[in-house]
């Protein structure tokens, strides 16, 4: 009760001293319910609706709590007393998005929570208003150029309340959006890790957070307050730095402590797998999550993506039914949609709904990619280099737009010009083989056979995806006459073959044999090139050896 | 009526102004127009203020007001004429504007006008304003600070002919006088604003490439480059009007440019495979355009090659089959500078130059008429006549660029100017007038600043003078120091220089090594120019060390070199050397015959210090061969040698060679004392032990040095 109430005190008096809430175990899951339960009332209350919804996803998971312990209201301050008329008005007016009102009636209010609201209802306001004003502009060059006239004099009076110590956690939450609005990121990151010490509770600010942090040396210099959130946090930034062996080893932590129901969190897991193309495991956690929240449509157009690499055309078919019955208006939904088409083959249709997700929301980067590779499917290579850009403008670590570009310009046969693109693509996933065997195809086509070596080996040697490199790496030391060489990668890939156990078709089994058994033969190792022969004898397509 | 003389002007000075740059401040137009049309200022400033300061409406009247001058029988302005195309241009634009576009467009004339009042305002109330006041602006300021910043990074809209105009501006200046451009910072600073605001605006991206190359920034120019062809193959494939065909043509120069931009950096293997990429694609197309500069590039690749000149003549005939007049001349020009390297005769090449300077006259290439007098100049230089070569030099530098008459830059950022000026530096050293050859590298290093992309020619040249001037000083330690300079610019020139240091400081094994390394490297790569410096070095090495015989046959083969090769300079070096072996091997008579052959060039264009050491070999010659005749005659003989020494010391005080001054005032001193001129021996006694006591001895017997 006491920690729950210092909470009160901090966002109703945002006192300098930021008075921790909540430590950094779970030992106390009721505790962290009535502080999820509270943070959702309050920022429900100034309208910071996804926060809302996040905290009061992760209340739902936790078991339920007793009347007795339940919260009372939080008390009502003289401010907030006196503002109690304007800020229902003005909220009311705030759900119906009429902002500009909102923010009129609200104008001259002292306390924290209607001061937020007229703070957030003007940057709403002028949000609304620049989106709209995108639409009719005066020329081409000022499409750009529109942008939210209400940031510029928000920042200026928050600025002077963060310097008289004046703003709450929220208050803080907004400046810092602002901030970044007006692209100041080190200011904002700042003013963000203020907010998480303030109030550590708002997921809000944790997000933002997670948006600007680029590299993991960035974290590592973030001084951040020890709650339980910040395991939230890590874990949710470990996914989008791509280091998702921790991102799991976090989310598995925070499932043994007790939020294993949080919908959340499963999602998370289920984009981590597919993030290491782990497609099976993702498949069935999708699968679950689908059973216990079928209503879902957040991450689903990760789940296309995951039937669309099994080709699962039923069950693809099955979700975007499914989701169009639910909102047929939302970007995943267009995204599942396109996913469907593409797999079949309607590629035109395909790109019209990633089109259509785009318009709905024009920094969704993953409808770019899909688009290019839908335009790529339908020969239009240059409407799929524009869209691969696209892409790469709005997110310059797209590996995939960047491994797009370097395929587009290799089906232009212009294998050197593609080579800056798969080195790009290959830098932001260095451990990728499929980008270090597009690579080494390109060197092999440029003749540069060491620099093509290097890169199957290394291809291998990261972990084969397709289990190509090695009979490439193979073919080529045949080329240069290498047989020693050539044939211990031979072995290894028919080691690697039978150690896996896939029963999937490899082509090159009967290649590998073919050579190893010439190669025994050649070194007078009777037994084992007869051994190798008569394997060789299985496949149909050599049945006729020299 | 003044409204009608409103509307006059602003339709009259607008496309002046709108045609050529950004938008002006509001003071700059009234001024503008007061210089152009006074009696109309008036009333266009109240016209302006009428409608910033009114209502919407005042706005709607005034466009309203312009589609009336053309009605009526007389009317006010001709539809057809440049003011009324201009006129009905912006009529229809607004027109065609929705009700919230008026709204807007009438809000930033307000601010257009607003702004340039309230900077007229303000500069009367700095004055006016009080104490306390300006507190308080410094308060609202400092928090202001950051903001205004990010406001002047994104000085205001530009449109569409606004930004292109300032591309074409700024690519301009980047070709032809970098220094007036932008700083690359500044200029990148605003195409990222430009392309903020506007990412499909491509021609921006090849800008940004072009910048980034002023500071060798490899990673970021690629990044630019390939974004840009990226962005225009999008472009080319939208219109329609050339189709496909505008796809793959974008396709394939970027490729090229990719080539280029290798090239340019010097990854020269990267830059063959990129440019055996545009060629496969343009043969694939059958684009001979394409195919023609792959093949110039061609060339410029494979220069070290023996062969290469067969391509170049392809090139050339090829160029000249498909109308290309740049490319064809372009090729002869690449062709002259082989064939003169190969020795080729200077009638032919210059017979070559000049039909190939008709053609750029014809076509008015003035880049390619500045690369030819630049070539011709260095031309001469090799040919060693430094008379032609400064006249060509100055002709250059004297001479308006064609382009100076339409446009009003002048060109002079070009490698042409670089090279011509750096020759000219070189030639006013070689003739001890170092204050003007320090004059001229000034003026080279503020033409083209330290990091620009000609800037190593004249580091180079600067170099070498210095170099030489260490050398004829004696501060052989100062001139090793300059060696490592000299390598990172130009590795073979370096290793020569570098064994001329250690010649001069006695450490002959070392020396003979390195030459013997160089000649061998030299004559695999054809350098002959080279390959006859360094035997001549070799040679001087073989007398230094007390073996002139060996000298003689190398000596022989650098005469014959030169001779094949016409390079006139370094031939008469050559028989320089001869003579002075000859001299040490006693036969004086031999070597002033041989003397008076090659005198006469040097004499006439030849570098102060070879003229000083042609004339006092002559006096040493003089003396040795009067060795043996009679007294009265040898008595005239040495007469004649001290007049020649004393010319030959004038030249060598030109050139500050003090060694060489000690080494002629000694010899003096032993002539005078033969002939039993005791005050005149006595003063030249006097100045060589002054002169002694200053340098240090080097160990060399006196007369085993030329």
């Amino acid at each position: 009760m006491a920690a729950s109430s210092s909470i009160v005190s901090v966002a109703a008096t945002a006192s300098s001293v930021p008075v921790l809430p909540s430590s950094c175990d779970f030992s106390n899951l009721r505790e962290i319910k009535k502080q999820l339960l509270l943070i959702a009332g309050l920022t429900r209350e100034r309208g910071l609706l996804h926060s809302s919804k996040w905290s009061a996803e992760l209340a739902f998971s936790l078991p339920a709590l007793p009347l007795s312990e339940l919260q009372p209201p939080p008390p009502i301050t003289e401010e907030d007393a006196q503002d109690m008329d304007a800020y229902t008005l003005a909220k009311a007016y705030f759900d119906v998005k009429e902002y500009d009102r909102a923010a009129h009636f609200l104008h001259g209010c002292n306390s924290k929570k209607a001061y937020f609201l007229y703070m957030y209802s003007r940057y709403l306001s002028g949000e609304k208003k620049k989106d709209d004003e995108t639409v009719d502009s005066l020329g081409p060059l000022e499409k750009g150029q529109v942008k939210n006239e209400a940031l510029r004099e928000l920042r200026v009076e928050l600025s002077k309340k963060h310097q008289a110590r004046e703003l709450d956690g929220f208050g803080l939450y907004l400046y810092g959006v602002v901030l970044r609005k007006l692209d100041l990121v080190k200011e904002a990151i700042d003013v963000f890790v203020e907010a998480t010490h303030v109030l550590p509770l708002h997921w809000g600010a944790w997000l933002e957070l997670c948006n600007l942090i680029t590299d993991k040396e960035m974290l590592k210099f973030l001084s951040l307050p020890d709650t339980w959130m910040k395991e939230f946090f890590l874990a949710h930034i470990y996914t989008e730095l791509q280091l998702i062996e921790e991102a799991l080893q976090k989310y598995q932590n925070l499932i043994d402590v007790g939020f294993s129901k949080s919908s959340y969190i499963v999602s998370q897991i289920a984009v981590a797998y597919h993030n290491i193309r782990d497609i099976d495991k993702a498949l069935s956690i999708f699968n679950e999550l689908r059973k216990q929240d079928p209503y879902r449509i957040e991450n689903m157009d990760t789940f296309s993506n995951l039937l669309y690499v099994r080709s699962m055309k039923s069950e693809l078919s099955y979700l975007a039914h499914n989701l169009c019955e639910i909102d047929k208006y939302r970007v995943e939904t267009c995204c599942v949609i396109g996913n469907y088409y593409s797999l079949r083959s309607q590629h035109e249709k395909a790109a019209l709904y990633f089109q259509r997700a785009l318009k709905l929301n024009p920094r969704y980067l993953g409808a770019w990619t899909l688009m290019g590779h839908e335009y790529m499917e339908m020969k239009n290579t240059s409407a799929a280099i524009q869209a691969y850009r696209h892409a790469i403008e709005v997110n310059k670590r797209d590996y995939r737009a960047w491994y797009g570009l370097g395929q587009t310009y290799e089906i232009l046969k212009m294998p050197f010009y593609c080579l800056y693109y798969y080195r790009r693509a290959h830098q932001l996933r260095p451990n990728d083989s499929r980008m270090l065997v597009a690579l080494g195809e390109c060197y092999e086509k440029l003749n540069q056979l060491v620099e093509a070596k290097k890169c199957y080996w290394r291809a291998y040697a990261v972990g084969d995806v397709e289990k190509m490199a090695l009979v490439k790496l193979a073919k080529l030391h045949e080329q240069l006459t290498e047989s020693e060489q050539a044939a211990q990668c031979y072995i290894k890939y028919i080691q690697d073959i039978y150690s896996c156990g896939e029963i999937v078709e490899h082509l090159e089994e009967s290649t590998a044999f073919r050579y190893l058994a010439q190669y025994y033969f050649k070194c007078k190792l009777w037994d084992e090139a007869s051994a190798c022969a008569q394997k060789c004898c299985a496949f149909n397509d050599v049945q006729d050896p020299d | 009526m003044s409204a009608y003389l409103s509307r006059f002007a602003s339709s009259f000075v607008m496309p002046a102004l709108y045609s050529t740059g950004p938008d002006i401040t509001l003071s700059k137009l009234y001024k503008l127009i007061e210089e152009s049309c006074p009696q109309l200022a008036n009333s266009v400033q109240i016209r302006i203020k009428l409608m910033a300061e009114g209502e919407l409406k005042d706005m709607e009247q005034f466009f309203d007001d312009l589609s009336d001058s053309f009605s009526g029988t007389e009317p006010e302005v001709h539809k057809t004429s440049v003011v009324g195309l201009f006129l009905r241009h912006m009529i229809l634009a607004y027109s065609k504007l929705s009700f919230s576009q008026v709204f807007k467009l009438y809000t930033a004339l307000q601010q257009y006008f607003q702004n340039g009042e309230k900077k007229t305002v303000e500069d009367a109330d700095m004055e006016l304003a009080s104490r306390e006041e300006g507190e308080r602006k410094m308060e609202k300021e400092e928090l202001d600070v950051s903001i205004r910043e990010e406001e002047v990074s994104c000085s205001g809209p530009l449109s569409q002919k606004q930004a292109e105009f300032f591309l074409s501006q700024q690519a301009s200046l980047l070709k032809n006088d970098e220094t007036k451009a932008l700083t690359p910072a500044s200029l990148q600073k605003e195409l990222n604003n430009l392309l903020k605001f506007n990412p499909d605006f491509a021609e921006a991206h090849y800008l940004s490439y072009l910048n980034n190359l002023r500071v060798q920034d490899v990673f970021s120019s690629t990044h630019s480059l390939l974004h840009y062809f990226d962005r225009l193959i999008l472009t080319g494939a939208e219109s329609k009007s050339n189709g496909e065909e505008g796809y793959g043509r974008s396709l394939r120069y970027a490729a090229l440019n990719l080539a280029a931009l290798h090239c340019r950096f010097g990854h020269y293997q990267q830059a063959e495979l990129a440019l055996q990429e545009a060629i496969r694609i343009a043969q694939e197309s059958n684009d001979h355009v394409c195919l023609q500069h792959c093949l110039s590039w061609l060339y410029v690749l494979g220069q070290k090659r023996s062969d290469s000149y067969v391509l170049l003549e392809h090139s050339v005939k090829k160029a000249v089959h498909f109308g290309l007049p740049y490319l064809a001349s372009l090729g002869i020009q690449s062709l002259v500078q082989q064939r003169a390297f190969a020795g080729k005769t200077a009638n032919k090449l210059m017979d070559a130059l000049k039909d190939s300077d008709l053609l750029h006259w014809k076509h008015s290439l003035s880049e390619l008429i500045d690369i030819s007098i630049a070539q011709k100049t260095a031309i001469w230089r090799l040919y060693g006549r430094s008379t032609m070569a400064l006249q060509q030099a100055q002709m250059l530098l004297s001479m308006n660029s064609l382009e100076s008459v339409n446009a009003g830059v002048q060109q002079n950022n070009t490698e042409s100017f670089a090279v011509a000026l750096c020759h000219l530096a070189e030639l006013h050293a070689e003739q001890g007038c170092f204050a003007a050859a320090s004059e001229v590298l000034k003026h080279l290093k503020e033409r083209f600043p330290p990091n620009s992309q000609h800037a190593q020619l004249w580091m180079l040249c600067d170099q070498k003078i210095q170099f030489d001037r260490a050398m004829n000083d004696g501060k052989y330690h100062l001139a090793d120091s300059l060696v490592t300079g000299i390598t990172a610019l130009n590795s073979i020139e370096g290793v020569y220089r570098k064994a001329v240091v250690l010649q001069a400081q006695n450490q002959m094994s070392e020396a003979h090594k390195l030459l013997q390394k160089l000649l061998i490297h030299c004559q695999r790569t054809r350098h002959t120019e080279m390959v006859i410096s360094v035997l001549l070095s070799v040679a001087e090495l073989y007398w230094r060390s007390s073996s002139p015989t060996i000298a003689l046959p190398v000596l022989l083969q650098a005469l014959a070199l030169s001779k094949e090769y016409r390079l006139q300079h370094l031939a008469s070096e050559t028989v320089l050397n001869l003579a002075f072996a000859q001299l040490i091997l006693g036969i004086p008579e031999q070597a002033l015959s041989l003397l008076h052959m090659a005198i006469e060039p040097i004499l006439a264009d030849g570098a102060v210090l070879d003229k000083g050491r042609a004339m006092f070999l002559v006096a040493k010659c003089q003396v040795a061969s009067a060795a043996s005749c009679e007294p009265l005659k040898k008595a005239e003989a040495l007469e004649a040698a001290i007049e020649n020494l004393n010319e030959a010391k004038n030249y060598f005080a030109k050139v500050d060679c003090k060694e060489q001054i000690r080494d002629v005032v000694y010899f003096q001193a032993r002539l005078y004392h033969t002939l039993g001129k005791t005050q005149e021996r006595n003063r030249c006694a006097m100045l060589f032990r002054q002169l002694h006591q200053d340098l240090p001895f080097h160990g060399v017997p006196l007369i085993n040095l030329l």
